[in-house]
């Protein structure tokens, strides 16, 4: 399968050293995986393969689009245009926050390579093209969210932005991706370490153009004690998969991965992680919810690694996906490799309907059905949602799922 | 002047079976009747067919609200013109509000009536007004809605909703089940509240002790999904003195 529209694209790219030559040659063996591995076998990539994109090489001259209304008021924003940073937004970094390139920056490059997902089409591939890297390192409390925006006009391309972000220990920060993009595909790959004692509070929005792909991967290490909050939402693009890989490090760590997957039309959302409790006493939760309206579809690969050694391990993982019609569908694949004897690890799956009788209780109210359809999915997420603690990042999610049921196209199609 | 309510040769089936064969009935302004039936006589399904739920189906006769008819009319619409539905399960929302919930309902209707939505702190006044005299806590109001309750609870809830809605016609499917005699009690008197000359009440009970507490104006006895007796309170007396028996297939 390594052929691909965008091979001869890649020549440019000769003259690499260091680990990303060495992605650009695992890349070029493998390509775009076939639907026949099995990490990828809910999520094809045929249509990726017959777009011609070349990876971008510039911002967009038009100026970046207006994003959210909803972002923290406070916050520090880098912003990404096709896949290249506005340097000139560095300057906004607070106090506690120390940016470099990871072009010149071998050790924070060769860290990031070590945690992303390994032997990943995206981590190669982005890894090689690399449009903008970024290493920020934080010390101490850092409150201001750092908002990474991503933006972009020309789907003729692919953009690559590749971020490293590394708490020290004992520090704390918020960090969120926002993704608006109209490029043909997004390819961020993001390696994030939060050292022992470390916190950070984290925030994914995809929300890319109709048109566009997003294919995320993200690596994710956490020391001893610390604590990371992180939510994602998958709303915009045609084909999206959010990729995050977690090794939990040290002792006592918690990790809270969540995330929302919104589709209509023809949409398509895979939301996978892979949470590896590597020492005992951590403690991980992800509540996963998904509402899919039209002919959209939705993945929700979960898979809980626990080594041998790992005892006292909390692994959490629920996924419940609501059926807005006939033609949607939803599929789980949760997995649990459990290799230590004392742990506590649960998992779940479920699919369902609106119910009827609520929506009946509630039109017998003088409620329309609209409305009422829109409580009660409401309520569905909200108990995602709800489980936020960063009121700033709360505030930014909110409006998205809230925003996606007022634009609502009203199908009923459960009911023909 | 019209019937409030007004029910012709009412049939209705529920998938391919015929449940109501012919029911006539007709309400005045501010009367109050009872409907009394043996279990499986059509009680359930003639409450849900008023307030309009899929699945039951109307096959012939009709069904006016002030002389117009009802059939056409989704369940949202059908409340908004006035009528109330008090469940005889109410169903757990979990995850919505009640106070939300309330306040959606009010505003859909006072929207309906081209008047302002509820001001919202106002609005928490009345509700805990009315709240009180249905012996319904902050804590109640507070949780998701009908999640948590107690079975009596989950009643007083529905006799809340009905306060706040002000309906013309209220429907009140078997509000006793479930039901000790002091919140049989606080029930009743709450539904005592809202006796209005403007407002006529069809209570459906399978057994006579609610009709101690809300007297009707008339009893109707619902057997094999039609109304075979009428008359004043005290055919309820005389059925609880012997029973449905004789009744039920008398035609």
């Amino acid at each position: 399968m390594s052929v691909s529209t965008m091979q001869p694209n890649l020549d440019q790219l000769a003259g690499l050293t260091g680990v990303r030559a060495g992605a650009l040659t695992r890349w070029q063996e493998t390509g775009w995986p076939h639907s026949r591995v099995e990490q990828w076998r809910f999520t094809r990539l045929a249509s990726l393969e017959k777009m011609d994109l070349r990876p971008a090489s510039a911002a967009a001259v038009t100026g970046t689009a207006a994003i959210s209304a909803d972002l923290p008021k406070n916050a520090a924003i880098l912003s990404f245009s096709n896949g290249v940073l506005d340097v000139a937004d560095l300057a906004v970094l607070p106090v506690g926050v120390k940016a470099s390139f990871l072009n010149e920056n071998d050790t924070a490059l060769a860290a990031l390579a070590a945690s992303v997902p390994a032997s990943h089409p995206v981590s190669d591939l982005s890894l090689a093209v690399m449009t903008s890297g970024l290493h920020l390192e934080i010390a101490g409390k850092v409150d201001v969210p750092i908002i990474l925006a991503f933006t972009g006009d020309d789907n003729g391309v692919s953009s690559h932005p590749v971020v490293s972000v590394k708490l020290a220990d004992g520090a704390s920060a918020v960090l969120a991706e926002w993704h608006q993009s109209a490029v043909g595909l997004s390819a961020p790959l993001m390696a994030i370490e939060v050292g022992d004692k470390a916190r950070l509070d984290y925030a994914k929005v995809q929300h890319d153009s109709a048109q566009s792909a997003h294919l995320a991967a993200t690596g994710l290490t956490l020391g001893e004690g610390s604590v990371f909050e992180g939510f994602q939402i998958s709303v915009g693009g045609q084909l999206a998969r959010l990729e995050t890989h977690v090794t939990l490090s040290g002792e006592n760590a918690d990790c809270t991965l969540s995330a929302i997957y919104l589709g209509r039309a023809n949409q398509h959302h895979d939301i996978t992680t892979n949470m590896s409790h590597a020492k005992g006493h951590c403690l991980s939760n992800q509540i996963i919810r998904g509402v899919l309206d039209d002919s959209a579809r939705g993945v929700f690969q979960g898979k809980v690694h626990v080594a041998p050694d790992a005892q006292k391990t909390d692994g959490q993982q629920m996924s419940r996906a609501l059926l807005l019609s006939r033609k949607a569908e939803a599929d789980a694949k949760p997995e649990l490799e459990i290799y230590a004897d004392d742990v506590l690890c649960a998992h779940g799956a479920t699919v369902g309907e609106l119910d009827e009788t609520q929506l009946f209780y509630l039109t017998s109210r003088g409620i329309d059905r609209d409305t009422a359809r829109g409580m009660l999915i409401s309520a569905f997420l909200d108990d995602a949602i709800d489980s936020i603690s960063h009121l700033g990042l709360a505030a930014m999610l909110r409006p998205v799922t809230t925003a996606w049921m007022t634009t609502s196209n009203h199908s009923e199609a459960g009911d023909q | 002047m019209a019937p409030l309510l007004e029910i012709r040769d009412l049939h209705a089936s529920v998938g391919d079976t015929p449940i109501l064969k012919g029911i006539n009935l007709a309400i005045n302004v501010g009367e109050i009747h009872a409907i009394m039936g043996p279990n499986g006589s059509g009680k359930s399904t003639m409450s849900y067919v008023l307030a309009g739920r899929d699945g039951y189906e109307v096959t012939g006769g009709d069904i006016l609200m002030n002389g117009v008819s009802m059939l056409e009319m989704e369940s949202d619409e059908r409340a908004r013109a006035g009528m109330f539905l008090a469940f005889q399960y109410p169903v757990e929302l979990p995850g919505v509000g009640g106070m939300s919930f309330l306040r959606a309902a009010v505003n859909a209707r006072r929207i309906e009536a081209g008047e302002d939505e509820v001001d919202q702190l106002e609005f928490v006044k009345l509700v805990r007004a009315k709240a009180k005299n249905l012996s319904i806590n902050d804590d109640m109001l507070k949780r998701a809605v009908n999640v948590g309750f107690s079975g009596g609870e989950k009643k007083r809830y529905e006799i809340l909703q009905m306060a706040l809605l002000e309906p013309v016609l209220s429907v009140l499917d078997e509000t006793d089940s479930g039901l000790d005699v002091d919140a049989l009690k606080i029930v009743s008197d709450g539904v005592n509240l809202l006796r209005d000359p403007a407002r006529s009440m069809l209570v459906i009970t399978h057994y006579q002790r609610l009709l101690n507490h809300i007297v009707p104006d008339y009893v109707h006895i619902l057997a094999g999904g039609k109304i075979r007796r009428t008359g004043g309170k005290e055919l309820a007396l005389e059925v609880e003195e012997s029973g449905y028996v004789g009744i039920d297939d008398a035609a």
